[in-house]
C-alpha cells in the first residue's frame, strides 16, 4: 500500500513541487498544511506515515510544530525542509524529534532518497 | 628518553602557554574552574618534566602547584604581586623548556624558588620542605582504559560530499546512534558539528550498543547521504588527548610539521594541474576513445580535489591559537605603560589556514600593542576626556562569505590624519601637495609607510620591531587587505580582511587586448554583453547602465597597457566588486572558467601593482591573475 504523506509549507509553489515529486514516485499525498498550527491539527486527523515540514511559517514555525507532533505521537516521522543558512533551526528540529532533513533547492532524487530511508523502504542501501 | 624530547617540548610549551593564559584571566575574574585548570597545567608540566629527568623545571612547576593549592584550599588573597610571581615562574619554565630542547643543561633558579617558597609560607604559615620531584613522580603513559562496556563499538561514518549540510547530517548520525546506547565519544565534537565543521566528511562515534553491529548498521541504513566506513570493537582513546601526553603507540592523532602540510598542499595542487593538463590532451582524441578517458580523468580530478580539500582541512586552525596569546601580551604592555585595559576577543573559534595565521600572529600583536601604546590614554587623560578609566580593546573575528575579517578596535585617542600627513612630508615620503590631496582614510594609511608615525616617543613597545608598513605587507602577502578607520578622540579600528585559505581559486578567464588574463570569481558580480549604446560616454567618465545603477567603466586593456583591439561598439563587461563599489571592466570576450592553483609571483614581477599571482592553465599556458582593486588604485 502506498505510504501516506502530509506536506507542510507556507508556499504553494513548494507544496506543488513536493507533491509532484512524491506522487510521481508512487506516494499518496493525503493532505497539505500552510502553517504550523494547521500542521499539528492535520497530523492528528490524518496520521500520515511521513510529514514534510517547512521551517519558516506563520502562526507556528516548523520547529515548534515538529515538537508538538512528536510529543503527541512518538512514532511520527517528520522530515524538515530547510534552506542553506538554517542549520541552527535544523539542529533544533532534530533535537525536537525530527527524523531527517532536506536542504532547498530540492532535487527529486535527494527528496526521494531521504523519504525512502526514513520510511525504511531502502534498507539495502 | 631522548626520543620523547620533541614531544615533551611541544606538550610542555602548550601547558605553559595555557598556564599563563589562566593566570591573566584569574587576575580579571576568579573562578574555581580557572584555579583547577591552573593546577592541572602546573601538574602536567611537573609530571612530564620529572619523567624526563628535568628536575629544575619539575621543581618550579611543583612550587607553582603549591601556590595554586593554597588558593584552592582557602580563598587566599589573589593579588597582582602573586600573579606577577607566577607569571615569572611560567616564563622561566618556558625558557627552561627551550633550553631542554637545545639540550642545554638547566640550573634550578634558586632565587625564584626561594621567593615562591616564601610566598607559600606567607600564605599557609607552613615551612616548605625542599623537594626532589624528579624521582618521586612517575610518568603515566596514556593507556588508562576509558570505562567502556564490552558492547562498546567504534563507528566511522562518511558523510557524502553531495550533502548540502554535512555538519547537520553528522549531528543527525550522532543523534540516531545515541538512541542505541550511551555515546562514549564523538569526533569532531558536537559543538564543532553544530558549527558545521566536519573535516573530510568523517564522523567517528564510540557508542555502547547492546544491539551490536547489526543495530548500528540498521540505524545507518535509515539515513540518507551517509556511508558506514567501519564498525568494530571500541578501543580506548588516549586519556584526555589535548591535556595529557599524546599516546606514543596506537595513537589516533600525530603531530605533523607545518612544512610537511605545505608539501602535501603543493603536491595536491600539482596533481590538480596535471589532471587539467590530461583533460586538455584528451580533447585531441577521437570520439571513440574520448569518453573512457574522460571518465577516468573525471574520477582522477574528483580524487585529486578531495585530497586537496582534505589537506586544506588539515591546515585549518582556529584563530584562537593566535588570540590566546593576546591577553598576556595586553596585560604586560598595559602594565608597562601604566594603562588600564580590558581586552575582549570574539570569534576565536573561526578557522583560518595555518599559513595565514602564522603570518599574522606578529602583525596582530603589533596592532594590539599600538592600540594600547598610542591609542589608550592614561587614566587621568581618559577622565579628562569623559571616558571610563579602563580602556577597551576589542578583537573581533568574523566570517564574511569566503573571507575572514579580524578587527582590532580601541576607544583611545584615535589617529591624527594631519599629523600623519606632516610626518610623511617631513620624511620625504610624499610631497606636501600630494599629502594635502589625500582623503582622510588614505592619510591614515600613511602610517603604513616605513618610518612614518605620530608617536611622540619611541617606546620599547611598539616604536620598534615591525611597524605598520610591515603589518600591511604581511597582510597583503597572504592575499588580504588592511584598512584603517579612526576618529580623533574616539578610537581606531584596524581591519585585516583575509582569505580563508591560500592557493586554490576559481578564475574567470577573459580576453583583452589579445591576451588572456584571470579574474578571481569571488570578486565577479556578473558578466554582461552590452551594446556600445548602453555605455554613457558623457563626461566626466564613461558609465554602464547595470540594472538601476550606473557603474563606472574601465577598459581592461587600457588599464594593463595593452592595445585596445576591439572597438567600443559591442562589448563584454565584467562587473566586479571593489571597495568603493562595483565597477564594469570592458573586455574583448569571456574565455571560460577554471579552477586554478595560485602561484605567488617572484621578483621583480611581485613589485607590479595589480598582479595577484600567476597560474598555469590546463593547456599549459601561463596566465596572470589580476588584483583589480589595486589595478584601479
Amino acid at each position: 500500500m502506498a505510504k501516506r504523506v502530509l506536506i507542510v509549507d507556507d508556499a504553494s509553489f513548494m507544496r506543488n513541487m513536493l507533491r509532484e515529486i512524491l506522487v510521481q514516485a508512487g506516494y499518496l499525498v493525503v493532505g497539505e498544511a500552510s502553517h504550523g498550527v494547521e500542521a499539528v491539527q492535520r497530523h492528528r486527523e490524518l496520521k500520515p506515515d511521513l510529514t514534510t515540514m517547512d521551517i519558516v511559517m506563520p502562526y507556528r514555525n516548523g520547529v515548534d510544530a515538529t515538537r508538538d507532533i512528536v510529543r503527541a505521537d512518538a512514532q511520527a516521522r517528520v522530515v524538515i525542509c530547510s534552506a542553506l543558512g538554517q542549520e541552527a533551526q535544523v539542529l533544533e528540529a532534530l533535537e525536537a524529534g525530527a527524523a531527517d532533513f532536506l536542504v532547498k533547492p530540492f532535487r527529486a532524487e535527494d527528496v526521494l532518497s531521504v523519504v525512502r530511508k526514513v520510511l525504511g523502504e531502502d534498507v539495502a542501501g | 628518553m631522548s626520543r620523547y624530547l620533541g614531544l615533551f617540548v611541544a606538550e610542555a610549551a602548550e601547558h605553559l602557554e595555557a598556564l599563563s593564559r589562566d593566570l591573566v584571566s584569574l587576575e580579571r575574574q576568579r573562578s574555581p574552574e580557572t584555579v583547577d585548570s591552573l593546577f592541572r597545567h602546573a601538574h602536567s608540566v611537573k609530571g612530564m618534566a620529572a619523567s624526563m629527568g628535568l628536575e629544575a623545571i619539575a621543581t618550579l612547576a611543583h612550587r607553582v602547584e603549591d601556590l595554586v593549592e593554597t588558593l584552592r584550599r582557602e580563598a587566599g588573597v589573589w593579588d597582582q604581586a602573586l600573579v606577577d610571581l607566577m607569571l615569572e615562574a611560567t616564563d622561566t619554565m618556558q625558557a627552561q623548556v627551550k633550553a631542554a630542547a637545545a639540550s642545554t643543561p638547566v640550573d634550578p633558579p634558586s632565587a625564584l624558588l626561594a621567593r615562591l617558597s616564601d610566598s607559600v609560607r606567607a600564605r599557609t604559615g607552613e615551612q616548605v620542605a625542599p623537594t626532589r620531584v624528579a624521582r618521586a613522580v612517575h610518568f603515566t603513559p596514556a593507556s588508562v582504559p576509558a570505562p567502556a562496556g564490552p558492547q562498546a563499538l567504534d563507528v566511522l561514518v562518511q558523510v557524502l560530499p553531495s550533502s548540502a549540510s554535512p555538519g547537520v547530517r553528522a549531528f543527525l548520525v550522532h543523534r540516531k546512534l545515541s538512541a542505541l546506547g550511551p555515546v562514549l565519544s564523538v569526533q569532531p565534537s558536537l559543538e564543532e558539528l553544530r558549527a558545521g565543521a566536519l573535516p573530510g566528511g568523517r564522523l567517528r562515534v564510540a557508542v555502547e550498543a547492546p544491539g551490536g553491529e547489526a543495530a548500528v548498521r540498521q540505524v545507518l541504513d535509515g539515513l540518507a547521504e551517509v556511508e558506514l566506513l567501519s564498525v568494530g570493537p571500541h578501543r580506548a582513546p588516549p586519556v584526555a588527548p589535548p591535556e595529557g601526553p599524546v599516546a606514543l603507540e596506537g595513537a589516533r592523532s600525530v603531530r605533523v610539521r607545518t612544512e610537511l602540510l605545505d608539501d602535501f598542499l603543493e603536491l595536491a595542487g600539482e596533481l590538480l594541474l596535471a589532471t587539467s593538463r590530461l583533460r586538455e590532451l584528451g580533447k585531441r582524441l577521437g570520439e571513440a576513445q574520448r569518453p573512457a578517458l574522460e571518465e577516468g580523468v573525471d574520477r582522477l580530478h574528483g580524487l585529486a580535489k578531495e585530497m586537496h580539500g582534505r589537506v586544506m582541512g588539515a591546515r585549518m586552525t582556529p584563530v584562537a591559537v593566535v588570540t590566546d596569546q593576546l591577553p598576556r601580551a595586553v596585560r604586560d604592555v598595559a602594565r608597562r605603560r601604566a594603562r588600564e585595559v580590558d581586552l575582549t576577543v570574539e570569534g576565536a573559534e573561526i578557522e583560518l589556514d595555518r599559513a595565514i595565521l602564522d603570518a599574522l600572529a606578529e602583525p596582530l600583536l603589533h596592532v594590539l600593542r599600538n592600540a594600547i601604546d598610542h591609542g589608550i590614554e592614561d587614566v587621568p587623560a581618559r577622565a579628562g576626556a569623559g571616558k571610563p578609566p579602563r580602556g577597551q580593546v576589542r578583537v573581533t573575528v568574523r566570517r564574511a562569505r569566503d573571507r575572514v575579517n579580524i578587527e582590532v578596535t580601541d576607544d583611545g585617542r584615535g589617529m591624527d590624519a594631519d599629523a600623519l600627513r606632516a610626518s610623511a612630508v617631513a620624511r620625504g615620503a610624499v610631497t606636501a601637495e600630494a599629502a594635502a590631496q589625500l582623503l582622510r582614510s588614505e592619510a591614515l594609511l600613511l602610517a603604513c609607510l616605513p618610518g612614518v608615525s605620530t608617536a611622540p616617543d619611541v617606546s620599547d613597545i611598539s616604536g620598534r620591531g615591525v611597524g605598520m608598513d610591515a603589518v600591511k605587507r604581511a597582510v597583503e602577502r597572504v592575499g588580504g587587505t588592511l584598512e584603517l578607520a579612526s576618529e580623533p578622540g574616539r578610537g581606531t579600528r584596524v581591519t585585516f580582511r583575509l582569505p580563508l585559505t591560500v592557493a586554490v581559486l576559481q578564475l574567470l578567464l577573459v580576453r583583452t587586448g589579445g591576451e588572456v588574463v584571470g579574474l578571481p570569481i569571488t570578486k565577479v558580480l556578473s558578466a554582461v554583453e552590452a551594446e556600445g549604446s548602453a555605455v554613457d560616454m558623457a563626461a566626466p567618465a564613461p558609465t554602464l547602465r547595470h540594472g538601476p545603477a550606473q557603474l563606472p567603466v574601465h577598459a581592461l586593456a587600457a588599464l594593463l597597457g595593452f592595445a585596445d583591439i576591439a572597438g567600443p561598439e559591442a562589448r563584454t563587461f565584467v562587473v566586479m566588486e571593489t571597495e568603493p563599489g562595483p565597477v564594469a571592466l570592458a573586455v574583448d570576450g569571456l574565455v571560460g572558467q577554471e579552477e586554478v592553483v595560485l602561484k605567488a609571483l617572484s621578483r621583480p614581477l611581485d613589485q607590479l601593482p595589480g598582479l595577484a599571482g600567476v597560474t598555469i592553465l590546463g593547456s599549459g599556458r601561463p596566465v596572470f591573475i589580476l588584483d583589480v582593486p589595486r589595478l584601479l588604485g
